[in-house]
């Protein structure tokens, strides 16, 4: 071997040393985002990789899991069982349940606090909102809300929690330290899925096929109306998305002008969605056809279904990303 | 008095028809017909037509209120059911309905059905998926009869029958 084909295998090896890290930066740089979604009808959790849109894990938790909320800081995930009246605790890092807890009622909607130190979770039968702490999984607290208590968001600009009261037809401000009343505001028929941003709060009025938006700054309240039986409503920069239950589509809302701009097929029954900032995409799971399915939120566009399992709920904010 | 007593419970059951429990339930079944796609299709479509197929279904009337179409079934057992239609999709061939008045042991019962392509052209899929709660919302323990369970048997026996009896109906014409 002469000196000049010792050289180009030296120079070989270091360009595919260089290329390897140079990859791993890279994808370390993008890193990675999951769907965790509750399976109601067949008590587990699927872990959909969204790198490449395959179900990496299923999960068993407890009886007909429905709520969840993602804890970054602490990378866990809590499920909130319905029918065994119990808490799964999903440590994010080896995606195994490491802590069951006992509730004694019905765990519905979850919403994490900024800190990721407590979770808000409606109690369905007590008409109450239990406070649980994410340092030793106790309920430290338990306050007493309006009837049917269902969705649950924190607003972080405000420090408060907002709740629907799905048979008052109310929406629900608690002072999100001290738990005080702060205002109750009649909104469409039945109540369920409520989210909040900075400036505004969305709920969908199931029975009325409509969303109401409430100004926090002067509790203005604008109805839209949307598809049939809307469940959900998230909004992520100026548009607001609407999960139709009944019309296996979402409705999209322009935030600028109060409009619905666009209707999108979904799978079967879609009750609830996400947003995968990583990737753009809009994620919707759909009861009905057991399947997530993912959107395009620049083009508007769905672009993928992918199974998870027997009626695909995933109740709360549900991606986590790496 | 008796006026009275029905105007309870009219109201009663109006409650127990627009509340429920947290747990969704559900039945999905499919069959396969040896027709194509056009018939199944045509005849599933039809919304006045369930007496031809199902088992259950005596009689079907058609009613316009508004905008809207209801079918009214008179059962085999002579007790009536009335049924809202829902939408139709021509490209997925899928018909949406729900259940809107009735003595039945579920609540707010949405249901639909999607015909797709079989194995071949004189073959065809028609999978009925429904949706439904118990009647009983509140807290454990739950009455006999209320529960998920007799919700579920109820609505397996109408999605089963129906399906055996639109396999029957469609290919013996």
């Amino acid at each position: 071997m002469n000196f000049t084909s010792q050289k180009k295998i030296l120079i070989t090896l270091l360009l595919i040393l260089l290329i390897t890290i140079f990859s791993i930066c890279l994808s370390n740089a993008k890193g990675e985002s999951f769907a965790y979604i509750t399976n109601q009808g067949e008590d587990t959790v699927s872990v959909v990789n969204l790198n490449d849109l395959t179900v990496h894990k299923k999960i068993d938790v407890g009886d007909s899991p429905l709520g969840i909320a993602i804890i970054d800081s602490k990378e866990l995930a809590i499920i909130g069982n319905v029918d065994s009246q119990n808490l799964s605790i999903i440590d994010l890092k080896i995606n195994e349940v490491i802590k069951t807890i006992k509730l004694d009622t019905a765990p519905l909607g979850l919403a994490p606090n900024p800190s990721g130190g407590e979770v808000f979770i409606t109690s369905w039968f007590k008409n109450q909102v239990l406070v649980l702490s994410t340092k030793d999984f106790s309920v430290t607290q338990t306050f007493n809300v309006g009837v049917t208590p269902s969705g649950i968001a924190f607003n972080k600009k405000y420090n408060f929690i907002v709740i629907t009261s799905r048979d008052a037809n109310l929406v629900e401000i608690y002072n999100a330290t001290n738990y005080s009343l702060k205002k109750k505001i009649k909104v469409g028929s039945h109540p369920y899925g409520i989210s909040t941003s900075d400036e505004f709060i969305y709920v969908a009025n199931v029975y009325d096929d409509t969303i109401s938006i409430i100004n926090i700054k002067n509790w203005e309240q604008k109805v839209i109306k949307v598809g049939l039986r809307p469940y959900n409503v998230i909004s992520y920069k100026d548009k607001a998305y609407v999960t139709n239950a009944q019309g296996d589509n979402i409705s999209v809302i322009d935030l600028n002008t109060f409009k619905e701009i666009k209707k999108i097929n979904t799978g079967e029954t879609p009750e609830n969605i996400s947003v995968d900032k990583l990737h753009g995409n809009l994620i919707v799971s759909n009861w009905g056809s057991d399947s997530i399915t993912t959107i395009d939120i620049k083009t508007l566009k769905a672009l993928k279904q992918i199974k998870t399992g027997l009626q695909s709920r995933a109740f709360g904010q549900f991606i986590y990303t790496k | 008095m008796k006026k009275l007593t029905l105007f309870i419970t009219a109201i009663l059951f109006s409650i127990s028809v627009f509340a429920h429990g947290p747990t969704p339930q559900k039945v999905q079944e499919s069959v396969t017909v040896n027709v194509s796609l056009d018939k199944a299709w045509g005849l599933v479509k039809d919304f006045g037509a369930i007496d031809k197929w199902h088992p259950a279904v005596k009689d079907t009337k058609i009613e316009k209120r508004g905008e809207d179409t209801y079918r009214i079934l008179t059962l085999e057992s002579g007790d009536k059911l009335e049924e809202k239609f829902r939408s139709i999709d021509e490209d997925l061939k899928k018909i949406k309905w729900e259940i809107t008045k009735g003595k039945v042991p579920f609540t707010d019962f949405n249901s639909y059905m999607i015909v797709t392509k079989g194995a071949n052209a004189n073959e065809s899929i028609i999978q009925w998926t429904s949706r439904f709660y118990r009647t009983y919302k509140l807290n454990p323990p739950i009455p006999e009869g209320q529960d998920d369970a007799t919700a579920k048997a109820a609505v397996q026996g109408i999605v089963d029958n129906g399906i055996a009896g639109l396999k029957k109906t469609l290919e013996s014409k």
